[in-house]
């Protein structure tokens, strides 16, 4: 969420929610069962839009975001499962291609690419907080594949 | 010669044998472990845009479940990032 904070003034940010990485019926993590964040595959539309309100409610999502229907139009053109991050310039073309995660997906690199057009945004390492206290930007990701909110870092 | 090449099937297959077990042990499970080895195999890194291609559209729905709008209404002005990922 820290790059969406940053940029965006200057670019704009839609996340598209895709079919699952690891329900519960396919592969599930041990860390989705830790972090209870345990759904079956959507086999319907409104299924995918439950389990993606449930997403936005849980960590107060605020990008733009949009679902992909279950003709998974959006994931097979970008070819994007289970996660991946592409930015298209202003003349609706290809800017930054990110590879496809969890092991290449990288948003360094769309900061990377953000900062050389409108430069770096620093931040001040941040102060242990009191004790109890969480972190403003702690995201429980389900690792090996982290959620989208965990992409725009 | 011949069993040099027994000796030496062998030897790779302890071998594979030992990775994959330390890779279940980092991974939590074999389930996870065999899960990771295909997220690495060849045919996972698929997808054919390159920077410079025409960015694709597609039709989203809205977190309404009603309302649809197409990617191509969102660039144009600005840049557009485009985040993919699902919950789980």
């Amino acid at each position: 969420m820290q790059i969406y904070n940053d940029y965006k003034d200057h670019a704009d940010f839609l996340t598209v929610y895709v079919r699952e990485a690891h329900p519960t019926d396919e592969w599930q993590m041990k860390s989705n069962v830790k972090d209870d964040v345990c759904y079956a595959q959507p086999k319907t539309l409104e299924q995918r839009v439950v389990i993606a309100n449930d997403f936005i409610k849980r960590f107060k999502f605020p990008l733009p975001f949009g679902i992909d229907d279950m003709s998974n139009g959006a994931d097979n053109a970008y070819s994007a499962w289970p996660e991946r991050i592409y930015i298209v310039d202003e003349g609706g073309r290809i800017a930054y291609r990110g590879g496809m995660g969890p092991f290449n997906y990288k948003p360094g690199e769309a900061r990377e690419w953000l900062a050389a057009r409108y430069g770096a945004v620093k931040h001040e390492a941040p102060t242990a907080p009191a004790s109890g206290a969480p972190s403003a930007e702690a995201v429980p990701a389900s690792s090996p594949a982290p959620s989208p909110a965990t992409a725009a870092k | 010669m011949r069993r040099f090449w027994k000796w030496f099937a062998g030897v790779l297959g302890v071998l594979l044998l030992a990775a994959f077990a330390v890779l279940s042990y980092m991974a939590g499970s074999p389930k996870d472990a065999y899960g990771m080895v295909r997220y690495a195999l060849p045919h996972m890194h698929r997808g054919t845009l390159k920077v410079g291609s025409d960015a694709p559209d597609a039709r989203l729905v809205a977190l309404d479940g009603n309302s649809r709008f197409h990617i191509r209404e969102r660039t144009g002005s600005r840049p557009l990032v485009l985040v993919f990922g699902s919950f789980t």
